[in-house]
């Protein structure tokens, strides 16, 4: 019985070390983690994310090497006592102050990164002198409003400002941000493929920014269960070139001042 | 290995939930009760029997043919007669032959195109994929022939209806009423279908909600309602299916309201006590009386239940499909008045003019949707007299207010074109009324022009004050 308690505990930690080698040796198998970031800041989040990765798996492998050495000696002698460490002052100081500097270096290290991503001062000025698009969840969609052409967004509503529902576009190679609202209750304004992750809170006006470094269209959806139709909150966001961008602003002008005599560039792009 | 133990696992848990809904197949449309309920209880089950002929079940509907629906079809002629068996090949070009593999198949509808049946429309009763033949529900009265060219339809109307079961029905109900499991939270109410009645249309007052009208509410959503848009999570041939589904849906909640509404007169559900006292018959002689009556009425061919029906759906067609038409959408024949301060100005003064656009009844001087109309009793022209709450009702007998256009929310639509058609054309199944007849359309654009304008008019801070009750102040978000 001691025996398989010491197989046992051998056997696992030696399968999830297989299968993450095997995962992220052969990605096409889509058991390791989703593709490459789009985003140079999303490229640099994730790099923080496997860097706590590699700490945790050498942990893992450390403590799970010292378990199954205590198991294995145990389990061959049964005339040795176990050793009682209970009480001893330096390993407590070592255990202690090993991780603390771990965390604290994690801390510090990650602290530009956060800066670029949170905090509005860090943003890059291109982005935080010209939001794009004002957007607000509500259940159970994404209302999405843009300056007219040429214009600056405003706080409130302007009589030309331009509209649409689910479909977010921004142009690619350029730090563009948004500002996030909600009408209801509370959502998260989520961007997987660019690793942008926000709350939307009623009451709050929260700015998000981002620069798609690829053109495509990304899911775009909401992370944060609000309530029964949580799932139709799927929309896309559409980054293009810039040229691309300002067609889809001056199209969504002309559907928008449509009287049924101007030529509707195209009446209802989603009829299509 | 641990994903197929998972799956197996799923597989008996299914089975053993499948098992506790056995009923789900018997599951019926719901009566209309608002309805139905002064109607004499077996007239009312003449109703369903009827309906439940045409339409079929929830989770087995049936494509009845004569009904302007898109029901998805597949084309083919018949090979040969086997007694009540009719052996068949598909047209592969021209059908979806992975769906018609299905049991569901069953209650698919068959035309035939040719041949001695021409024009016959039946329901069948199997389909057997291996022989390829078919029986109909009813012996056929003259036997196809080889060659004998058919349709049989039902695909749209199966896809439809598992896409609004996952997505719509939580809120617009099994039977269309807008009353489903959710609906009770929301305000405003979900639509109910059963009057036929759409709200946000392009065609002009007396026409239907087109396809592509009510495709574009999947499409855009309706602002200010918990409506929301569907699109891009559902694909362009999700959301015909369900626009189609949803006709359906409509069009069978018509027809019942119309049979109960005819059967009323005759077959009151307190007729039988009623005659009773007036005449010496007992009330199980006169119940006796009305089953027979209704028994004649249901078989008489030439003016009895048949012939309601066909004059009915007759009619019923030719609005809906009337909707499909170019002829029916209002398209302004001017262009958009420039909106220039004079044009808002012209528009503004037709808005307050109280024998004119008289918008001002409704909606206020400011455009608040605080016009005199909301603080009156209301006329109810269906049940006669008057509605026991003051303000505005609609086709649905729902409390209604007139938009507060201060807030710039547009549930039809925020461009000039759908604030025209508002205008030009009312609102179906609300107060708010066509003017296209009394309104020149160039004034029309005026008060286009006035109207989304509203919402950034400079409002003199006290009268501000005096409205914040309101607490917010006019941003979009989620309107009541
Ligand atoms: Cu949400």
């Amino acid at each position: 019985m001691r025996k398989f308690w010491c197989a046992f505990f051998v056997f696992w930690p030696i399968v999830a070390i297989i299968y993450s080698i095997v995962a992220s040796m052969t990605p096409s198998l889509g058991w390791w983690f989703p593709g490459a970031s789009v985003t140079e800041l999303g490229q640099r989040i994730d790099n923080l994310f496997y860097l706590i990765l590699y700490i945790v798996t050498a942990v893992f492998i450390g403590t799970q090497i010292a378990l199954v050495y205590v198991l294995w000696r145990a389990s061959h002698s049964k005339d040795e006592r176990a050793w009682f460490s209970h009480g001893s002052h330096s390993l407590e100081v070592i255990w202690s102050v090993v991780p603390s500097v771990i965390l604290l270096f994690l801390a510090l290290y990650q602290m530009d990164v956060w800066a670029l991503f949170r905090v509005q001062a860090y943003f890059p000025k291109e982005a935080r002198d010209a939001p794009i698009a004002e957007v607000t969840a509500r259940q159970f969609e994404w209302r999405i409003r843009y300056p007219a052409p040429g214009k600056k967004l405003q706080l409130k509503p302007q009589p030309d400002d331009l509209y649409d529902v689910n479909d977010l576009h921004a142009p690619i190679n350029r730090a563009v941000m948004i500002q996030l609202r909600s009408g209801d209750v509370q959502h998260s304004f989520f961007l997987p493929h660019l690793r942008v992750k926000q709350d939307a809170i009623p009451g709050q006006i929260i700015p998000i920014w981002f620069k798609a470094e690829k053109q495509g269209i990304f899911e775009l959806t909401c992370a944060e269960l609000c309530g029964w139709g949580h799932y139709k909150m799927r929309a896309q966001l559409t980054s293009e070139r810039e040229v691309e961008y300002e067609a889809y602003l001056k199209k969504l002008q002309a559907d928008q001042n449509y009287d049924g005599h101007a030529t509707p560039s195209a009446v209802a792009k989603k009829d299509e | 290995m641990i994903a197929r133990v998972w799956q197996l696992l799923v597989v008996v848990l299914a089975g053993a939930v499948a098992g506790c809904a056995e009923d789900a197949s018997k599951m019926r449309f719901a009566q209309n009760a608002a309805i139905a309920n002064p109607v004499h209880r077996k007239a009312r089950a003449v109703v369903e029997k009827t309906l439940e002929e045409h339409f079929g079940t929830p989770l087995d509907s049936v494509a009845w043919l004569k009904l302007p629906v898109n029901y998805g079809k597949a084309e083919g002629k018949v090979k040969s007669v086997d007694g009540r068996s009719v052996i068949v090949d598909f047209n592969a070009e021209t059908s979806d032959l992975e769906s018609l593999k299905s049991p569901e198949l069953s209650r698919a509808g068959l035309l035939f195109t040719s041949g001695a049946n021409q024009g016959e429309s039946f329901l069948l009763a199997s389909y057997d994929p291996s022989e390829k033949s078919f029986e109909t529900l009813l012996p056929l009265k003259t036997a196809p022939a080889e060659g004998d060219q058919f349709v049989v339809a039902g695909q749209n109307l199966r896809h439809g209806r598992k896409l609004y079961a996952r997505h719509c029905q939580h809120c617009h109900g099994i039977n269309g009423d807008g009353d489903g499991t959710t609906a009770k939270y929301l305000n405003p109410r979900p639509r109910d279908y059963r009057l036929g009645i759409f709200k946000f249309t392009s065609t002009n007052k007396d026409t239907k909600a087109s396809h592509d009208d009510l495709k574009r509410i999947l499409s855009y959503g309706i602002p200010g309602t918990y409506m929301p848009s569907f699109v891009p999570m559902l694909k362009d041939n999700e959301l015909a299916v369900i626009v189609e589904y949803i006709r359906w849906l409509a069009m069978r909640g018509e027809l019942e309201v119309q049979l109960l509404k005819d059967l009323k007169n005759d077959y009151a559900a307190d007729r039988a006590r009623k005659e009773a006292k007036e005449s010496k018959a007992s009330t199980s002689e006169i119940e006796n009386q009305i089953a027979k009556q209704l028994e004649e009425y249901v078989a008489n061919p030439t003016e009895g239940l048949a012939a309601f029906i066909e004059t009915v759906t007759g009619d019923m067609v030719s609005a809906w499909e009337g909707a499909e038409t170019a002829d029916t959408v209002i398209m302004p024949p001017v262009p958009r008045v420039p909106d220039t301060v004079a044009s808002r100005e012209r528009g503004k003064a037709l808005f307050v003019k109280t024998d004119g656009g008289k918008c001002i009844n409704c909606h206020g001087p400011t455009g608040r949707g605080n016009g005199f109309q909301t603080e009156d009793f209301q006329k109810n022209d269906a049940a006669g007299g008057f509605y026991e709450k003051r303000g505005l009702h609609d086709a649905w007998d729902q409390p209604i207010k007139p938009r507060d256009l201060t807030r710039g929310i547009y549930r039809g639509g925020r461009r000039p074109i759908d604030i025209y058609r508002r205008i030009s054309q009312g609102i179906k199944g609300t107060p708010m009324p066509p003017v296209a007849a009394t309104v020149k359309p160039e004034q029309i654009w005026d008060l286009v022009n006035y109207v989304l304008s509203v919402p950034f008019e400079s409002v003199p801070r006290k009268a501000a004050k005096a409205h914040s009750v309101a607490g917010q102040p006019s941003e979009h978000g989620n309107a009541n």
